[in-house]
């Protein structure tokens, strides 16, 4: 049994006497060399696959629509528009290097593998944003924007939750607080970013800015991935070290989740207020339906009162949709079966 | 009459899924066989009246590559007088929630006599349970009418 308060040590970069399987997510023997073939957690080696699928970049979307576009946005939307981007910018921004820092403690080379590929699409998301802002506005109005980001006190609040918790892993980087920042990773990838896509989804409905919510869709489909695959890190890291799944660490989850929660509805509730067709009462529902998927996907019980999904436009979009598909042109399979439904003559549940 | 569920599962989402299922049967009389899809090759699916299969979905909505051998195995048998349900979890955040579903759906609309669909949001919930409930019971009733 390892000390959970007991810090990490950094793990060297090639030990030849250890296993290319490692015996521990963290704590563990391993050789630093990675063969896929021989991974403790081989459905890791499909989840990589996945991420690498999705690989995209922002040069690929052409803003001109939007760029003619944006003259037609009211006011209101043009600012919270740029306000909202900037402040995704700020939470992606601490998650490339966060990720690249968590790497440093993972003695399994598969996950330190994903680990650096999701700080790559961090990465790929931060341009993004800046890649959408120097589409529409001039670089002195950016920074502007980016200093309102970062003195805005509701956007500081937030960040705070997840800054203590990432710092405190810098500072003293303990499996206890590994798996804190592991929830915390979770609130930021998985609740804080459903506002802001909310807004973009709900111009895209409207026919608004469509290649801005093209982006967006792709960095949600990375953010649920990187979400899924965080969860599964919690449930490796508690099932291997037993003295961190605790009744305290699991009000822990309960409370930091929930602590999310009520912050990204306070955001919404400032950031969203006038724009209309929005319903706020709707998305505080909506934020309690998100956080309790993210509840099931570690293994642990709903917090909130179940309920269907309020707001089933905020979704990833599909290939039919985004009508320019790079990966269409591999992917196209030919489907040997007709599309059936419960017209047929069974039911659909 | 013989039931068997044969399903797959990565998180756990999916054979919790199975289970559910699997009690529900009981309850209303039928012992099914809990077959994980590794399992396959000891079976036939003609020893059987009703099978449901399980699945998770993988990437774009794709049918998980440890099911593939028993997708095709219902194309190659001759199992058009088997009742057939298929159900499955995923994350309708997904432009295609469940797709293994649907494409288990629309092959054993072909091949089997299929009865019944169940998909179900991760991990399954208190209104899952009536869901399933519905599942079994449109399975059962099936074979009652069609054999």
């Amino acid at each position: 049994m390892s000390d959970i308060n007991q810090p990490l040590t950094k793990i060297k970069l090639l030990n030849p006497t250890y296993p290319n399987k490692a015996t521990g997510l963290i704590n563990g023997e391993s050789s630093g060399l990675l063969n896929w073939n021989d991974i403790a957690y081989p459905q890791m080696y499909d989840l990589y696959q996945t991420l690498l699928a999705n690989f995209w970049k922002a040069q690929e979307i052409n803003m001109q629509d939007d760029i003619k576009q944006w003259d037609y946005l009211t006011e209101t939307e043009k600012d919270i528009f740029l306000r909202i981007n900037t402040q995704l910018a700020s939470l992606d921004s601490l998650q490339t290097p966060t990720m690249t820092h968590v790497m440093d403690y993972v003695t399994d080379s598969s996950f330190k593998a994903i680990f650096a590929v999701i700080a790559q699409q961090e990465a790929v998301h931060n341009e993004s944003y800046s890649y959408i802002l120097s589409s529409l506005v001039p670089l002195r109005e950016q920074n502007q924007r980016f200093d309102q980001a970062k003195e805005d006190p509701i956007v500081r609040k937030r960040n705070q939750l997840i800054l203590d918790s990432y710092e405190s892993f810098r500072e003293n980087p303990t499996p206890q607080r590994l798996f804190e920042l592991a929830i915390n990773s979770i609130n930021l990838e998985g609740i804080y970013f459903y506002a802001g896509f909310a807004f973009f989804y709900h111009l895209a409905r409207q026919q608004k800015m469509l290649k801005t919510s093209t982006m967006i869709s792709y960095i949600q489909r990375d953010e649920m991935q990187h979400a899924y695959f965080v969860s599964q890190f919690v449930r490796i890291l508690l099932t291997e070290n037993p003295e961190l799944n605790t009744e305290e660490n699991i009000q822990f989850v309960y409370n930091t989740i929930d602590q999310a929660v009520q912050l990204e509805k306070e955001w919404a509730d400032y950031i969203l207020k006038d724009i209309e067709g929005i319903d706020l009462e709707e998305f505080h529902g909506y934020v309690e339906y998100l956080a309790n998927k993210r509840f099931r996907q570690i293994g642990l019980d709903n917090y909130y009162p179940e309920r269907e999904n309020p707001m089933q436009w905020i979704h990833v979009f599909s290939d039919e949709m985004m009508n320019e598909t790079k990966s269409d042109f591999f992917e196209q399979k030919s489907r040997t079966y007709t599309k059936v439904s419960s017209s047929n003559g069974f039911d659909e549940l | 009459m013989k039931a068997a569920i044969i399903y797959t599962s990565v998180t756990g989402n999916t054979s919790a899924l199975a289970e559910i299922i699997q009690e529900k049967m009981e309850v209303k009389g039928l012992a099914a066989d809990l077959i994980p899809a590794d399992e396959f090759q000891k079976i036939h699916l003609n020893e059987y009246d009703i099978v449901a299969v399980g699945t998770y979905s993988w990437d774009n909505g794709e049918i998980p590559l440890e099911m593939e051998e028993i997708y095709e195995a219902f194309e190659s048998a001759n199992v058009k007088g088997l009742t057939t349900g298929v159900f499955g979890t995923g994350d309708s955040f997904y432009p295609y929630y469940c797709g293994a579903v649907d494409l288990f759906r629309d092959m054993l609309y072909v091949h089997t006599n299929l009865a019944v669909t169940l998909k179900v949001e991760l991990t399954p919930q208190e209104e899952d349970l009536a869901r399933c409930e519905k599942f079994c019971d449109r399975l059962l009733s099936e074979v009652a009418v069609f054999s």
